[in-house]
């Protein structure tokens, strides 16, 4: 077994054997940490020994046998510390017969990793080591942190989750709708981590959106039949397949309207159409399925203007009704533009710079320009790309519109080139 | 030992690195990329060897916004600084051996790729952190 594939299996196994020993010995909090480290001893032993002919038995084994090592030793400490030891050592046996589906425990696990009590940057991390099977240092590093503060937050969070005394079952059937919309923001908060990093040069953090992909297919094996699941794991095999695309080899921002196509990956396309195609008809449409219902429409075009913008622009006047996100409201205009003319695209620019949320926002500075040149006002979008540049923070998208503002200096011609940078 | 490492930079020395061109050029996209690329594995070199604590870098001067008070009034300013007034631009936290260690890591990134113009002067603070309320008081 080749190093990839021994981290893949444990990666794969670390939920459903940390769902099997809550489930026996309850902990979650020592039983986190003695999974973890039954993975350690995993993946330094199996490479010389040879992996068990049953690897999640063999795992579940060295995690029950160190949690009550860890358990053990918590009791004795607080002896010493002149408490009552609250725990019972795992005597039991494991539970028999009707015990439930691997992916109920997957999904078990999302549901208190993402217990609406946590903090979103807890849900976040906790997520990561606990069904994600990532080490502290590994989630540390996906953040920019050191290790000691990610390791102070996945305690505490884990704390949080022992004092509210969640029982490790699936949240009652009333509450799981909701829950499970948290479960389903926390991935796509995971993926967009990956996607764009808010500050500073790097423009992707590859291992976070992979990650979430991974994540998101467990869900969708756990519920097929759920149209949001499947709907955010084709919004996020659609997206992640322009990532080539994307950026230069120097790291420069490529706007949608000038990616290479040809880069694009087809297969992330395909299995991204064919999840949202089977999932649209199904019933209710949510705001995650219309996202990836829109970004199939523009995998599947030969260039923007072969694009089906009125269709786009329906799509998103639907998510408008589900969201009041102002960012949904800006892509709207832009649709509108690209289906009706650019007059009208900025007739509705006008009417959102009036709301406090967008008036300083970069980005409706960039629509702006970038409606304003296919006006033809090329005065007007030169100015308008630089305010947007002066409004951004990320260098990158800086630079990108500085660019832009620079290639109006240059000359006044060429505005077919112009772009549509905003549904990069 | 905890330590801070600051960097400094100008309104100018931001629109460079942003492609705006002002009394001095624009970054080209592989001067901005070997920086980038720099960074990350200076980054990377000092999580791996445990010293890292915390690093930042911080968005362009013209976005500050001061809070203060003028003749018992308080005001707040959007973007206070001069053009060319250096501020703090990034910094990062190190938790290592020595002063001396702290001074060497800070000396690296002497070593960052850069424009000329900006390279020529470019500086780095060190300065030792507090590290309990026993330190600041008598």
């Amino acid at each position: 077994m080749s190093g990839t594939d021994l981290e893949s299996l444990l990666r794969e196994l670390a939920p459903q054997v940390l769902g099997a020993v809550v489930r026996r010995y309850g902990n979650f909090d020592i039983a986190e940490d003695a999974v973890q480290e039954a993975m350690l001893a995993a993946a330094t032993q199996w490479p010389s020994e040879g992996a068990p002919d049953n690897p999640k038995g063999w795992l579940i084994t060295v995690a029950a046998r160190r949690l009550t090592d860890l358990l053990r030793s918590e009791q004795s400490r607080r002896r010493r510390e002149d408490t009552v030891a609250r725990w019972e050592l795992p005597t039991r046996q494991p539970e028999p017969a009707n015990s439930p589906a691997d992916s109920d425990d997957t999904l078990i696990l999302l549901f208190m990793c993402c217990h609406p009590a946590l903090s979103p940057s807890s849900q976040l991390a906790l997520t990561l080591r606990a069904v994600g099977g990532l080490t502290t240092a590994e989630v540390a590093r996906a953040f920019l942190v050191a290790e000691g503060t990610m390791t102070r937050r996945i305690t505490r969070a884990k704390q949080q989750i022992k004092h509210s005394g969640i029982p490790f079952r699936l949240p009652a059937s009333e509450e799981r709708a909701e829950r499970l919309a948290t479960v389903l923001h926390v991935l796509y908060l995971i993926f967009t981590e990956g996607y764009a990093a808010t500050a500073g040069p790097r423009l992707h953090r590859i291992e976070l959106s992979t990650e979430a992909i991974r994540l998101t297919r467990m869900v969708h094996k756990a519920l097929p039949d759920d149209g949001e699941v499947a709907g955010l794991l084709a919004l996020m095999l659609l997206t992640d397949a322009r990532t080539a695309a994307r950026t230069t080899a120097a790291g420069e921002l490529v706007p949608l309207a000038e990616q290479d196509r040809s880069l694009w990956n087809s297969d992330d396309i395909a299995e991204g159409v064919a999840l949202i195609t089977s999932a649209l008809p199904r019933g209710t449409v949510g705001p995650y399925q219309l996202q990836a219902a829109i970004a199939a429409i523009h995998d599947e075009a030969q260039s923007t203007q072969q694009t089906d913008w009125p269709q786009i622009k329906a799509l998103y006047e639907l998510l408008l009704q589900t969201s009041d996100n102002p960012m949904v409201a800006l892509n709207h205009a832009v649709a509108v533009a690209m289906a009706d003319g650019p007059a009208a695209g900025l007739e509705r620019v006008q009417t959102l710079a009036k709301e406090k949320q967008l008036a300083e926002d970069h980005r409706l500075y960039a629509v702006r320009a970038h409606l304003l040149e296919m006006t033809g006002d090329t005065p007007g979008a030169r100015e308008a790309y630089l305010a947007a540049a002066r409004r951004a923070t990320n260098l990158p998208q800086q630079r990108y519109l500085n660019r832009q503002a620079a290639r109006l200096d240059d000359a006044d011609n060429d505005s077919d080139k112009s772009a549509l940078w905003l549904i990069n | 030992m905890k330590y801070m490492i600051l960097t400094y930079a100008s309104q100018h020395d931001y629109d460079g690195m942003a492609g705006r061109g002002t009394d001095q050029p624009a970054w080209s996209p592989e001067e901005f990329a070997a920086m980038g690329a720099f960074m990350e594995a200076f980054n990377t070199e000092l999580v791996e060897a445990g010293e890292l604590v915390e690093t930042r870098a911080l968005a362009a001067p013209v976005h500050t916004r001061r809070l203060g008070a003028q003749h018992g009034v308080a005001f707040v300013t959007d973007g206070p600084y001069a053009e060319t007034q250096e501020v703090l631009a990034g910094y990062w936290i190190v938790e290592c051996d020595s002063f001396d260690r702290a001074t060497e890591i800070a000396g690296r990134l002497a070593a960052c790729p850069a424009p000329e113009q900006v390279t020529a002067n470019a500086y780095a603070d060190v300065r030792p952190i507090m590290e309990s309320a026993a330190e600041i008081t008598y």
